[in-house]
């Protein structure tokens, strides 16, 4: 009683290569190709030849495993007769001249018997017996020289595949490998564009939030001259920016400064100013009226805006201009030393 | 005369006989079929189940050890090895015709044979014998998924692809049962018989 479980049936292993090599030496391959691929392999592999060794060596025991059998008496002798036949030297024409004989007997027996036998006819009869053998061992060492000739040519067929396959198999990493590269790039292609469209985003959002600003600032300009006419004041002046971008463009800043009919009170209102440099403020001066006066100092808003209420000193028409500089907090002097930014004619 | 010569040719190895056959020397041809004529009988007898289309293979079988002789190098393993792969190819070749054209009966072994003495002698039978139960007893330590592939195989001239259909079991296992019954039986038998066959 066998054990049917048998735990080393793994192909744990063996090289792939050589998975028929059982199936060859147990005659259960399919078809030829299959067969000679294997020829091919035993022939070209000193590893593969090892494993067949092996494995047909236990083959033959299975031949032996079979009783012996006596065949017939007659098959032996049928093999001979066959043997004999094919063995039969070709007929060839003597080139020695024999006197045609009546009977059957062949023609050297009748040469011999004859009395004319001498010892150069016994020669040339060697001579030609040897040359009909020495014609049969030259034709099969020529079939023989055919085969060879065929299974090598079978084996270079087959190793010619085995190269091809191999190239293909290469010649396809090396494509995978390249898309992979060229995916890879993409892929970094890809996240360098996305960030470029982040940023760009963020600047849309950026130009958005200061075009509200704008024109916010706008709505308020047009609200606080009606505010001014409603309070009974009036914008007498409208301040321009004097400084230019980096870029020659003039900076988009702008002011107003509207007095009350009645009395010397003011407003001055400002847009689009840049935060000051640090220990700077602007400084709103009225000029043109005897020594330039200094009326308000101001801070500006996030959005660049300031609203400043101040007194006059005279009317406002007795000015010529008004201007808006930066100056130094600790240092408002008499005259403006700092870089204009908002400046207009009264008149 | 005639026996001495013949009585030398038993004396030669299967090579020699081999290297004289390439010489087209009948006698050695004839000392080696009588070594080993019985056994290939034998083998396409035990696949064939037919006597008759038997003596047929093995005809064919040693004409082409007559042609085919020279061809033979050590490369293809022993002489024993290529006589019997020669023989168990033509045999299966002419099971698998059979199969195929179901042309041919077999006949009933037993009407035309005595297989268990026929010409062998007692000495040959004994040792026949003997291997043959050490090699029976080797096939029947194989597990039973493993003789089976064997028997399916080698006896029945059953492909791979047609073992793992009847089976129902995958191709690559019925490969693996081959080559594993293939090494286990070698491995079995090589301690107590040598590299001889």
């Amino acid at each position: 009683m066998t054990d049917s479980r048998d735990t080393t049936e793994t192909n744990d292993g063996m090289d792939p290569r050589f998975e028929n090599l059982a199936g060859y030496v147990l005659g259960a391959l399919e078809n030829d190709d299959e067969r000679d691929f294997v020829e091919a392999l035993i022939e070209s592999d000193s590893e593969a030849h090892a494993e067949f060794t092996e494995l047909a060596e236990a083959a033959d025991l299975l031949a032996v495993a079979v009783p012996p059998v006596a065949p017939p008496v007659r098959l032996k002798s049928a093999i001979m007769d066959q043997i004999a036949r094919e063995a039969a030297p070709m007929p060839i024409r003597s080139t020695v001249e024999v006197a045609p004989t009546p009977s059957s007997t062949p023609f050297w027996a009748a040469i011999i018997r004859s009395g004319f036998a001498s010892s150069a006819v016994a020669a040339v009869l060697v001579i030609v017996v040897a040359g009909v053998l020495g014609y049969q061992n030259n034709q099969l060492g020529n079939e023989v020289d055919s085969l060879r000739a065929e299974l090598n040519a079978e084996s270079a067929v087959v190793a010619n595949i085995q190269n091809e396959l191999m190239a293909t198999v290469s010649e396809s990493e090396t494509k995978v490998a390249s898309m992979k590269t060229e995916m890879e790039t993409m892929e970094t292609e890809v996240g360098v564009t996305t960030e470029m469209v982040v940023h760009q985003e963020e600047m849309v959002s950026k130009l958005a939030i200061e075009n509200a600003a704008l024109q916010q600032a706008m709505a308020e300009q047009r609200w606080l001259n009606y505010v001014a006419m409603r309070e009974e004041y009036q914008v007498t002046s409208w301040l321009a920016s004097t400084q230019q971008t980096t870029s020659g463009s003039v900076i988009d800043a702008s002011g107003l400064i509207a007095v009350r009919y009645v009395g010397n009170e003011a407003v001055f209102q400002a847009h689009g100013l840049a935060q000051p440099q640090p220990d700077f403020a602007y400084t709103l001066w009225l000029l043109g009226n005897g020594a330039p006066q200094p009326v308000a100092s101001f801070e500006v808003s996030e959005i660049g805006s300031a609203t400043v209420a101040f007194l006059l000193p005279a009317p406002f028409q007795f000015y010529s201009s008004v201007a808006v500089t930066q100056e130094r907090v600790d240092r408002v002097g008499d005259d403006p030393t700092g870089i204009t930014f908002l400046s207009a004619d009264t008149n | 005369m005639d026996e001495v010569y013949r009585l030398n040719y038993q004396g030669l190895e299967d090579l020699e006989l081999l290297a004289k056959i390439g010489d087209q020397d009948r006698d050695a041809l004839s000392t080696l079929y009588d070594r080993y004529g019985r056994r290939v009988f034998a083998l396409a007898v035990r696949i064939l189940n037919d006597p008759v289309g038997s003596e047929e293979v093995t005809q064919d079988v040693f004409m082409s050890v007559w042609r085919r002789g020279a061809t033979y190098t050590t490369k293809k393993g022993k002489f024993t090895t290529w006589l019997f792969s020669i023989a168990h190819n033509r045999t299966i070749d002419e099971l698998r015709k059979r199969r195929r054209d179901r042309s041919r009966l077999n006949d009933n072994i037993e009407d035309h044979y005595d297989l268990k003495s026929g010409d062998i002698s007692p000495a040959d039978a004994a040792v026949a014998q003997s291997e043959y139960a050490k090699i029976r007893a080797a096939m029947e330590g194989l597990p039973e998924e493993q003789k089976n592939v064997v028997e399916l195989s080698y006896f029945k001239g059953l492909t791979q692809t047609e073992i793992a259909e009847k089976t129902g079991q995958p191709l690559g296992t019925v490969k693996t049962r081959m080559r594993l019954a293939l090494k286990k039986l070698r491995k079995a038998l090589s301690a107590e018989m040598g590299a001889q066959v």
